[in-house]
């Protein structure tokens, strides 16, 4: 139940306050959305685990939005940020598939 | 595949395993049972949700935007080109006025500045002459589809070489052509025919086989005269050997093309009794002779490569041009002897000059 509110609030929180990104943080932001993929669906999977914890959640979710966003910015200083960032959705890419997999292994037995 | 493998393997934050060991065997742990727990899940998804919703309506805003900077680029990537098109029929235009008024000047200062400058190249002419084509040996990759890269090259003797067409133009030009053009393109006093990689460049254009080697002269009479001399055994030479194919006929009436990229440099009245040595120096090996009348210099700029160059210069116009007592004077420089197996890749200049008999013409150019 309140997973779904906190989940609602935030996507109408994002609709209808519409923060001002500022301008140095907008193109960290798709890799921010996809490291956010990426922990909700950690998440999903160790609730059917059996092995879920709010504070991992939390944390985890954060530090990867960080983490990524810090990894492609050090790579733009450096001048291989598209590289870095492709490196960063490949792997986060990888991890949202085989967690998505998981999960669907224990929705569907298959 | 080790790093592959590891991101495959731990696609768990390894955080959650931990801290359930930490908490020991109570059981399967779903949802947060707290009130706290359950405000920080709450508050995590809020902001999962927040900060996917802030990038999809980023992006989407942006994309008008994009759009919007794509379609100003190519606004001015055309408004340039439209601005270089005509640039280009500018320098067309004026292109067209230079000539014209060369033309006139000329033709108001001599009245043989036509046929002065159809001799020397710079202008059409047309006229009874020859026709000679000459093509590579079948399966040699003839026909323009040569890949640089694949093909055999010149080290396959089955090709017509530069120095092959530069014999067979100065024997042209010794056999009495008044003005020679291969594959449409005009010989002037300062056209080189080069080598370079696999093509045959005639003033560093490439041609590509058959070589159509059209001149102007006494149709019959030339060719019987190129048949004879030496270019013309060559040429059998080679088609028996090699099997590259030529056949010469007379035409009774052939246009040649102006040469282009040739300028006027100098065009001054010469004294009549001025001595052949004083004609304009062209600064190469076709050595110039004297005319009363114009004495016309066209220098074709950066495409005469003088290390490598076949000229000639024909002084006879060709309204005095019935007999041009045209004679080849020294064909010198590593030629390879026709009888000679071995064709080797190297190339050697040929340098021919044919030189006409100053007396030939009146309004003799000396390029």
């Amino acid at each position: 139940m309140i997973a779904v509110l906190g989940l609602v609030i935030g996507v109408v929180v994002g609709l209808f306050v519409q923060p001002e990104v500022p301008d140095a943080v907008v193109p960290y932001l798709p890799i921010a959305v996809v490291a956010a993929l990426d922990a909700v669906f950690g998440g999903v999977r160790a609730m059917l685990d059996g092995i879920f914890d709010d504070k991992v959640f939390f944390v985890s979710f954060l530090s990867n939005v960080v983490v990524a966003a810090l990894i492609v910015f050090l790579g733009d200083q450096l001048g291989v940020g598209s590289q870095l960032s492709t490196g960063v959705v490949v792997v986060l890419g990888i991890r949202i598939f085989s967690n998505a997999a998981a999960i669907r292994r224990h929705v569907f037995r298959a | 595949m080790s790093l592959l493998t590891n991101v495959m393997d731990h696609s768990l934050d390894e955080g959650y395993a931990e801290a359930a060991a930490a908490r020991g065997g109570d059981g399967p742990y779903r949802i947060p049972g707290t009130a706290r727990g359950l405000l920080t899940l709450g508050a995590g998804l809020a902001l999962v949700g927040a900060v996917v919703t802030v990038g999809a309506v980023n992006a989407h805003k942006a994309e008008p935007t994009l759009a919007r900077e794509r379609d100003a680029l190519i606004h001015r990537i055309n408004d340039a080109n439209g601005s270089a098109d005509q640039l280009q029929r500018q320098v067309q235009d004026l292109r067209r006025k230079v000539e014209s008024t060369q033309q006139h000047a000329l033709a108001s200062g001599d009245g043989d500045s036509a046929a002065v400058a159809g001799a020397v190249g710079l202008g059409e002419v047309t006229g009874p002459g020859v026709k000679l084509v000459v093509e590579d040996a079948p399966g040699t990759g003839a026909g323009g589809n040569v890949d640089p890269r694949s093909g055999q090259g010149f080290s396959n003797s089955g090709r017509l070489r530069d120095r092959d067409l530069q014999l067979v133009v100065n024997g042209l030009w010794a056999s009495g052509a008044e003005a020679v053009s291969i594959n449409g393109q005009r010989l002037t006093a300062l056209s080189a025919i080069r080598a370079a990689g696999e093509a045959v460049l005639v003033d560093n254009r490439p041609l590509v086989p058959p070589y159509t080697v059209q001149a102007l002269g006494d149709g019959p009479r030339l060719v019987s005269a190129f048949e004879n001399a030496m270019a013309g055994q060559y040429l059998r030479l080679l088609q028996e050997k090699y099997g590259i194919k030529s056949t010469i006929s007379a035409q009774k009436s052939l246009t040649l093309p102006a040469a282009v990229g040739v300028t006027l440099r100098t065009a001054q009245p010469a004294t009549p009794e001025a001595s052949p040595s004083a004609s304009p120096t062209a600064g190469l090996s076709g050595s110039p002779t004297g005319s009363p009348g114009a004495a016309a210099t066209p220098t074709g700029g950066s495409s005469a490569i003088p290390s490598a160059s076949t000229s000639a210069s024909p002084s006879a116009s060709p309204s005095a041009g019935a007999s041009p007592s045209a004679k080849a004077t020294g064909q010198t420089g590593g030629k390879r002897s026709p009888s000679a197996p071995a064709r080797s890749t190297t190339s050697n200049p040929t340098t021919a000059t044919t030189t006409g008999s100053p007396s030939a013409a009146t309004g003799a150019a000396t390029p």
